[in-house]
């Protein structure tokens, strides 16, 4: 395919690359919610830190179902999604969901209002509880990944067609998990971790830095890959898309709370401007790497020169 | 069992789009929804610049992406290789339609049932009979006129074709005339590194 092969619309009748359109801000913002809350919920877990177990369960439970159900074309047929798992990972997916939310409630049951002793568990209890924050932490694992996973399956999409998509969700899950949990610590009358804030801000700088790294080596796989990868790159590196680009996903996502993480004092008031930023990145890349995403010219038989 | 294909001779297309005509009318169509399109493709300068046609449609894959995407089975290929959408099934997740390299699929919106081709409100009769088969919300795409097919004739759009362009048959026939066409002419699919092993071929 030559430079000069234009970007065509969706009923020209042109040979040329057409832009992704089917998924547009409701799906992004359904996937961030999705990886922000699964994220959380993994953070949290580690620490076991109920305020954040429960805020990922209804990012989630609520957030993410919100937004999935406002793209639907036939949203009353949405319980459907889950019938294929043998093929399709948005099936995994949603079991995913559904066991990260059973598994998480059955955990804070046994482990934050002593469920086990209502039914008689005993000394089951603390097996339970390990078996359940397990069973918890591989759902998170999955709702965090599978729309990496769906995105880079499909081979349709260049820039989407690379591992490093599902690495991406993962690290942004995580990173938005981290910086929201910064917060909640930080909130008045929710629970506390400790000296573990530290831990977790060291976590999310780490974060940040191989969020940078992703983030570069999937710009270079797009440049030097397929030909509408690389018209997907080309189209994150030229205005308008660069201006967001550069400057919601790199500097405000990444750069900022970096800086501020290193630079400021962990209070309250760091702490929110860090997440909103974080946040404002992580959204801003799953909306362009939605609008980036380009369909390659079919076939040509212009003569190669 | 037949694996039903087509193959596109693009010495012939000569791009009138009566094949896109001729779908839209068997299919009822609403507007600015298009099972098949012929597409330019302009090269070169002058006075060395051409056009070609090519007909696009979509695919019919032995591995189909969409099929492999689609979460509630609404998306299945037949014992002839069609592949097909069940709009009873179907949720309208368009996880399908971000799945097919070849952009063949389109959703139906609910205005687009509603409007009608003169943006009036007002459905003429052939809409009105049309339209029964589409469900707003859903995905939609070419099924070789499946309903055609199976009463022994061929797609809309390879009958009404005036150049012969437009070739279908049985693909695991090896005398049927595609077969011969992709073995005589060296008959290549589109995308086949997309490795979704489509059913239709191109020849020049």
């Amino acid at each position: 395919m030559s430079a000069a092969t234009p970007i065509v619309g969706k009923n020209d009748f042109r040979l040329g690359y057409r832009l992704q359109h089917f998924w547009d801000f409701p799906m992004a913002a359904a996937f961030f919610f999705g990886e922000l809350g699964a994220g959380l919920c993994l953070v949290s877990l580690y620490y076991e830190f109920t305020t954040g177990l429960v805020t990922g369960l209804i990012l989630v439970g609520v957030g993410k179902p919100y937004f999935h159900l406002s793209h639907m074309g036939v949203p009353t047929r949405s319980w459907r999604a889950i019938l294929r798992p043998d093929r399709s990972w948005i099936s995994r997916g949603l079991i995913g969901i559904v066991c990260l939310i059973g598994f998480a409630v059955a955990h804070l049951a046994i482990t934050r209002l002593d469920a086990s002793s209502w039914v008689g568990l005993g000394g089951a209890a603390d097996l339970l509880a390990s078996a359940t924050w397990m069973l918890t932490a591989i759902a998170a694992l999955v709702v965090v990944t599978y729309q990496g996973f769906a995105m880079s399956q499909s081979p349709a999409i260049g820039l989407w067609r690379t591992p490093l998509i599902p690495v991406c969700s993962l690290l942004y899950g995580l990173a938005g998990g981290a910086s929201l949990t910064l917060v909640l610590d930080a909130a008045p009358f929710v629970g506390f971790l400790g000296d573990e804030v530290s831990e977790v801000g060291t976590l999310l700088l780490t974060l940040l830095c191989v969020l940078a790294v992703a983030i570069t080596t999937l710009l270079a796989g797009a440049r030097n890959g397929s030909s509408g990868s690389r018209k997907s790159f080309e189209l994150l590196t030229k205005m308008p898309l660069a201006a967001p680009f550069a400057g919601l996903t790199v500097v405000v996502g990444l750069i900022v709370p970096a800086v501020l993480l290193l630079a400021t004092p962990h209070d309250h008031f760091s702490a929110v401007i860090i997440t909103a930023a974080t946040l404002t990145g992580f959204l801003a890349f799953r909306v362009l790497v939605f609008k980036v995403g380009v369909y390659e010219p079919i076939i040509s038989f212009a003569p190669q020169t | 069992m037949a694996r039903m294909g087509m193959v596109f001779d693009i010495k012939r297309c000569i791009g009138c789009n009566a094949c896109t005509v001729a779908c839209k009318q068997e299919n009822s169509l609403p507007d600015g929804v298009f099972f098949t399109k012929t597409l330019s493709e302009e090269y070169g300068v002058y006075p060395a610049a051409g056009r070609v046609y090519i007909p696009t449609l979509c695919n019919q894959c032995d591995d189909a992406p969409c099929e492999n995407a689609c979460p509630s089975g609404a998306t299945y290929t037949r014992d002839d290789g069609i592949v097909m959408v069940d709009a009873d099934l179907c949720i309208g997740c368009t996880s399908c339609a971000v799945a097919c390299p070849y952009d063949q699929r389109t959703t139906i919106d609910k205005d687009m049932l509603e409007d009608g081709l003169y943006q009036d409100g007002q459905l003429t009769a052939f809409e009105k009979q049309g339209y029964e088969r589409f469900q707003p919300g859903t995905v939609t795409k070419c099924d070789f006129c499946s309903e055609r097919v199976d009463a022994g004739l061929k797609p809309a759009c390879v009958v009404t074709c005036p150049t012969d362009a437009r070739i279908f048959g049985d693909l695991d026939d090896p005398q049927s005339e595609p077969s011969r066409l992709i073995r005589d002419r060296d008959g290549k699919p589109p995308m086949p590194e997309m490795k979704t092993k489509p059913k239709v071929y191109y020849v020049t």
